[in-house]
């Protein structure tokens, strides 16, 4: 049994492995099919100050080895979430990650700032595809990047910043370093990829929203190497995610310079795919007789 | 709700396009409620997604669903062969609670008619059924014969190649008023359904009506807010988690 645990920002985790927002709900339908306390931490449903409804239905499709989706933020609202929910996911001894969107810079200041000391992180969701609400807006490019995580890291004086970045940008790294000169006490990657999937016997796009965020196997070579380029123009802790099925896909993820990954999409795929995915984590470290997870942190080489 | 992996006792084609698999679970599942549904993996990584399946007969641990050749992912489960090992997630959802209801009428379309199957099966001891089933053409025709033991049976073609010409909704209605019901149940296309919740407010039908309703799903238990249907308050519900099943009343079809 090789060492998992992993400290991040000063917040220990047992192990690196997270579910990943907006698959996952508060953790709830997923602790009747096994105890998630498992899992090394939890990011939230995307949380906005109010209730949201979402998009219109279907939400969702599939594809070769990925999926689309465009839920578009449905959510009960912050306070819904710190009354019902919190107590819950804090019961259960994860990593709380309120993973957090708003339409205005004032809106991410304001819900930073209600979630500050609540929970172990805030994560930025800057870069949601499927609303105008969901910040990405300020995903795009540096210089606004830069801006909303200065303004929720003011707001967060007890509670670590992880900004989350969309890879539908023109540099990963910039945008990196935009999330650590704003103040991001560390970086979450890849947020889905902007797609649309086409019914061709209607000729209509298979969602609703006609434009969704592309997860899943498919993507993970892109997220692969968006994590490598932006762990290596920062200095702050990179949570690597896209595309994880596997123990092994996680170990890509980690040697590429990931301090622990997320998980999403596999979740649908089979519902016990994260305590699989870290016993097999915990295999192939075993297999390679090391002892430690941290130990292979960021340890590629390229050719 | 319980997360096995089951193996395949046959997986058959039952009408065009209409297929049954059949597959023995390694444990018991629990209970499991006409309407509840299960997730199933069609065994193969690159379709990520599980196809939500109404349970049409459960009997201990051998369940049986059926499902409609519609694209990829329903043809490559329809490969799937006797004895292969098959991921299956349930039981899910809430399915028909009959509790409190003798004389029940049963209105299905199409693969709308499996999920009805397995209320029957549940209940036809101490409950009285009036079956209304539609399909396209004699073509799409199956197991009928679990509609054998209902008090009564109509059975519609839209072409009017088998039984009456015309939709299960219509028969339904002209029979209703000689049906002394307490409660109806429902499953079949959006069209179907919102045929029928007209009709009963046109008619002033104040019987219980439960429909069960479909949506593309992402988790399937609850998690992922994907499946959401409208509900008259305004505010959404979980096709997969406060459904499939809702009061006909309560839900925007």
């Amino acid at each position: 049994m090789a060492d998992l645990k992993v400290e991040i920002c000063g917040v220990k985790l047992k192990n690196p492995v997270i579910a990943a927002s907006g698959t996952f709900g508060f953790g709830r339908e997923y602790n009747e099919i096994y105890d998630i306390s498992s899992l090394g931490g939890i990011s939230t449903k995307g949380l906005t100050l109010e209730p949201r409804q979402g998009n219109p239905v279907p939400r969702i499709a599939e594809g070769r080895s990925i999926i689309l989706n465009a839920v578009g933020l449905q959510n009960p609202g912050v306070e819904s979430f710190i009354e019902k929910d919190l107590g819950f996911l804090k019961s259960k001894g994860v990593a709380v990650i309120a993973n957090v969107a708003g339409r205005t810079l004032e809106d991410y200041g304001n819900i930073c700032a209600r979630l500050n000391g609540l929970v172990d992180f805030v994560e930025l969701n800057i870069s949601c595809p499927n609303v105008k609400a969901g910040g990405m807006a300020f995903g795009i490019r540096p210089e606004s990047i830069k801006e909303v995580t200065l303004i929720s890291k003011r707001a967060l004086s007890l509670t670590p910043l992880m900004v989350k970045l969309s890879p539908n940008v023109e540099s990963i790294a910039a945008n990196a370093q935009a999330a650590q000169n704003g103040g991001a006490d560390c970086i979450s990657l890849i947020n889905t990829l902007t797609g649309m999937v086409i019914d061709i016997e209607r000729r209509k796009p298979l969602i609703a929203n006609n434009t969704g965020g592309v997860s899943g196997a498919g993507i993970k070579p892109i997220a692969v190497r968006m994590v490598y380029e932006a762990a290596h123009a920062v200095k702050i802790p990179v949570i690597g995610m896209g595309g994880i099925m596997t123990g092994e896909d996680a170990v890509e993820f980690i040697m590429a310079g990931a301090s622990a990954v997320q998980v999403g999409t596999a979740n649908f795929a089979n519902a016990n795919a994260m305590p699989q995915i870290i016993q097999g984590l915990n295999a192939w470290l075993d297999r390679h007789n090391i002892a430690d997870v941290k130990q292979i942190t960021g340890c590629v080489k390229l050719n | 709700m319980k997360d096995l992996i089951a193996k395949v006792k046959s997986n058959q084609m039952i009408a065009e396009n209409t297929y049954m698999i059949t597959f023995v679970l390694p444990e018991s599942a629990g209970d499991i409620r006409g309407g509840q549904f299960v997730n199933l993996s069609v065994g193969d990584s690159s379709h990520l997604l599980r196809r939500p399946l109404g349970i049409c007969i459960a009997e201990g641990k051998e369940i049986s669903v059926c499902y409609q050749l519609k694209g990829e992912g329903t043809k490559k489960l329809s490969k799937i062969k006797t004895g292969d090992s098959l991921n299956v997630l349930l039981p899910l959802g809430n399915g028909f609670d009959l509790s409190g209801y003798k004389n029940i009428a049963v209105i299905g379309g199409g693969v709308g008619i499996f999920p009805l199957i397995a209320a029957i099966r549940e209940n036809i001891k101490h409950k009285n059924f009036y079956s209304y089933i539609g399909f396209r053409s004699k073509s799409a025709l199956c197991l009928i014969n679990e509609f054998d033991k209902c008090k009564s049976l109509t059975v519609t073609t839209d072409d009017g190649s088998y039984g009456k010409s015309g939709n299960a909704v219509d028969a339904f209605f002209e029979d209703v008023q000689n049906l002394n019901l307490d409660a109806i149940i429902a499953c079949g296309p959006p069209s179907m359904l919102k045929s029928l919740k007209e009709k009963l407010l046109k008619n002033a039908i104040d019987v219980p009506c439960f429909v069960s309703l479909e949506e593309r799903m992402g988790c399937g238990v609850g998690a992922c807010l994907v499946c959401v249907c409208k509900k008259n308050d305004g505010n959404n519900a979980r096709v997969c988690k406060d459904g499939p099943v809702f009061n006909i009343n309560d839900v925007v079809l």
